[in-house]
């Protein structure tokens, strides 16, 4: 005899089951077999990863794989003799080392092929030379949040140099209104270099010479680079060495600090109300530069897909499972979670500060892959001066011999 | 017994041995000493990225492309390198500078600090410098702490004895990264601790701001996470001291603490010197809090920069050959209490 209590949990449980049970209709691809990809984990991610979901049935299954460490397990997988990714989400800097060793399959004929099914766009395409390597969907900086009820308060006007933004900080300090004026993600390691890639670009740099590939960073625009984190590290907190972007967005929900240098995409999180006690006071402008009417120190970012030469799915499935998340329809239930590449985007608050960062001249992350590898040699080494234990050409220095060491093992200098 | 009653039972485990441990081995030192990568070239290409709303950057540069063979696969060079890779990871360069840099217009003791900073500056020697700091900074600890704890457990009532024995093993259940970040979370801006530490009325505490700050919560989380392995086999050993010596100790007029020093550790020492052994061989290869805490600037570890070079610069060899040189360590580490433990063993057998 059935236990009565157990009828009803049971009846819910099997119609949760059949209610989760394969949905094909939104997406419709009639075709059989595995797709496996592998991404970074933030929302938009997120967001797609439900969308592909979307397209599994009864024969195609979808496995979606979000890691922070997605870049380990990519270079990996694509260096084995087959990859057990299908696809993997890549960035512009991400995507450098896989093109220059060979592993990515253009993408041309796919494109061609499913063009008009799936409306793809032109400027969706990441192209090296005549080769389509990447399906791009959406774009990103890093830009300045702040707090318009501070500075309103204080009567600061918004920082459009380093020199404003360092005056506003003493101002916040003595104000003595938020525990730190200032926040950036200074964490040993690639957040690190990202910052001073950012700042020392807009001094005017140049990671390495193009024709050589020796290092160029140990320059006066680098040590400049470097005395501006300095000065910044002063207005942040003594942690900072230890707070990556979630930490430093973090700080900025919970009104720990009054101005922060986070991306873009990170704009909606902090008027969501489960999470951020500073709903509605939060305002965006573009990076500050280095000089009055100078470049704006940041750097412009796409996210997108790559397919591997080694990869053991079919390439079509796959290309046609990325392509209906990306879809029109995608971006415009969910015009707000980012900045997309389809022409169908229309821009909100939370992304005009990108847009106002790029028409200000903010270039595109490097896409050469020694960049890559001085942004690592970079963020491990510049560290030191910051925390006070030598010099900046020290640094600096250390951080050439660490860029030749790895380009060397990498082939790229002699 | 017969040899071949002995082989036949050793067969399994020294087959497994052999594939899990021997051969992996030999294929890292065979990593260690070889060098590969895609060969490349320097071409002009032309990328071509969207930025939005339809419009694209188009740039023209100088980038390393592969260089393609016949079928248009792109060719991997892969070459014997002998020790020059092991050279590098120990950055015999860099301390040959570091050497060769003029101090004579220093007093000795000052150019003494100051090849050490050169030295520990380099990457292989600074991880070295804190990864034997932690492994010896921890031991001791590890040993006086689980044994007392072993002690006053063993002394408490046997019905809530179980208890705190489990309680007490709880933090090496735990994973190292679990444990770390819960130890990360503990610290960090407005955390639990900080703020506690805050309102009670000491200064900020920034456990990132100092050298000696962050080295002190690591090796804390060490001790903390070891503790319990040295507390549960002491409390083991401490099942099996005689009774009747510990007695007649009593009897002789012995304090508690003179009966412990006198039967209960040297009955105990060989476990001493296993636990150490142990502990020494697990605490060379830190790396979870280094990790978690992105402490890189003010203490790194050997086990660090095997990942950092595999993860960041995706160089295999690298890392291979940082492997090689902390399986290097640990057996210069452990020769010692090993040889020891060896003559003592063989003294008390013959």
């Amino acid at each position: 005899m059935r236990h009565p209590m157990l009828v009803g949990p049971t009846l819910a449980l099997m119609a949760g089951l059949g209610a989760a049970g394969p949905v094909a209709a939104a997406c419709d691809i009639d075709a059989r077999g595995e797709v496996n990809i592998v991404s970074n984990f933030f929302p938009v991610l997120e967001l797609i990863d439900q969308k592909m979901e979307e397209c599994e049935t009864a024969e195609l299954t979808i496995e979606n794989k979000l890691t922070t460490d997605h870049r380990a397990e990519t270079d990996r997988a694509f260096e084995a003799s087959t990859s057990p990714y299908d696809a993997a989400a890549v960035a512009n800097s991400s995507v450098t080392m896989l093109q220059a060793k060979g592993q990515l399959r253009p993408l041309n004929d796919l494109v061609d092929k499913y063009r008009d099914e799936y409306e793809i766009e032109d400027s969706m395409l990441i192209r090296f030379g005549d080769e389509v390597m990447a399906v791009a969907f959406m774009a990103n900086a890093q830009h300045l949040f702040y707090r318009q009820d501070i500075f309103d308060e204080l009567g600061l006007e918004v920082p459009q140099t380093f020199d404003d933004v360092l005056a506003a900080a003493e101002a916040i300090d003595e104000a003595d209104i938020v525990e730190y004026p200032f926040g950036a993600a200074y964490k040993s390691g690639w957040e690190l270099g990202n910052d001073f890639v950012n700042l020392f670009l807009a001094a005017g740099g140049e990671l390495f010479d193009p024709a050589t590939g020796e290092a160029t960073f140990d320059s006066p625009a680098g040590i400049r680079a470097l005395e501006l984190m300095k000065e910044l590290t002063a207005h942040m907190s003594p942690n900072a060495l230890g707070i990556d972007f979630g930490g430093v967005r973090q700080q900025m929900q919970q009104g720990q600090i009054a101005m922060a240098f986070l991306w873009g995409d990170q704009a909606a999180s902090m008027d969501k109300p489960e999470e951020s006690t500073v709903v509605d006071k939060v305002a965006f402008a573009p990076a500050p530069s280095l000089e009055p009417g100078g470049p704006v120190a940041t750097t412009f970012w796409w996210d997108g897909y790559v397919i591997p030469k080694n990869a053991d799915g079919d390439a079509d499935t796959t290309f046609r499972v990325i392509m209906a998340a990306l879809s029109p329809e995608t971006v415009e239930e969910n015009n707000d979670a980012t900045l997309w590449l389809r022409t169908n985007y229309t821009a909100g608050r939370y992304s005009q500060a990108i847009i106002d960062s790029v028409n200000a001249g903010a270039p595109p992350y490097p896409m050469e892959p020694q960049a890559d590898l001085a942004h690592g040699a970079l963020g491990d080494n510049i560290g030191d001066f910051l925390a006070g234990k030598e010099s900046a050409e020290q640094s600096l220095a250390d951080a050439a011999r660490a860029y030749r060491q790895a380009a060397t093992d990498a082939g790229y200098l002699k | 017994m017969k040899t071949k009653t002995f082989l036949g039972f050793v067969a399994p485990s020294v087959l497994t041995m052999v594939a899990l441990i021997a051969v992996p081995l030999a294929g890292v030192a065979w990593l260690a000493v070889h060098g590969s990568y895609v060969q490349t070239e320097l071409v002009e290409v032309t990328t071509e990225v969207p930025t939005f709303g339809g419009q694209t950057s188009v740039r023209t540069r100088t980038v390393p492309q592969p260089v393609l063979d016949e079928n248009g696969e792109p060719i991997t060079v892969s070459e014997y390198v002998g020790l020059d890779e092991m050279r590098a990871a120990v950055d015999v360069d860099g301390l040959q500078s570091a050497f060769a840099r003029d101090r004579s217009d220093r007093t000795a003791l000052a150019a003494t600090s100051s090849l050490y900073d050169d030295v520990t500056n380099l990457d292989f020697w600074g991880a070295l410098e804190f990864t034997l700091l932690y492994t010896f900074g921890t031991t001791p600890f590890v040993l006086g702490i689980g044994f007392f704890l072993a002690l006053g457990v063993n002394r408490v009532t046997e019905r809530i004895r179980s208890t705190l024995v489990f309680a007490t093993l709880l933090p090496m259940i735990i994973t190292p990264v679990v444990a770390a970040l819960s130890l990360y979370w503990l610290f960090i801006d407005d955390a639990i601790i900080s703020s506690l530490l805050q309102s009670l009325g000491f200064a900020p505490f920034h456990f990132l701001g100092s050298e000696w700050t962050i080295r002190s919560i690591i090796l804390f989380f060490g001790v903390w996470s070891a503790t319990p392995f040295a507390f549960i086999l002491l409390y083991a050993g401490l099942q099996t001291v005689p009774q009747e010596t510990l007695e007649a100790a009593r009897v002789d007029g012995a304090s508690r603490w003179q009966s412990v020093r006198a039967v209960t550790i040297p009955h105990l020492a060989p476990l001493f010197a296993v636990i150490a052994l142990i502990h020494l061989m697990d605490a060379y290869r830190v790396f979870e809090p280094i990790y978690v805490f992105g402490s890189r600037v003010f203490a790194s570890s050997l086990q660090y920069l095997v990942f950092f070079v595999l993860a960041f610069q995706d160089n295999v060899h690298r890392a291979a050959a940082y492997a090689i040189l902390t399986i290097i360590g640990v057996i210069l580490l452990l020769a010692p209490v090993v040889w020891s433990t060896w003559r003592h063993q063989g003294g008390s057998n013959r």
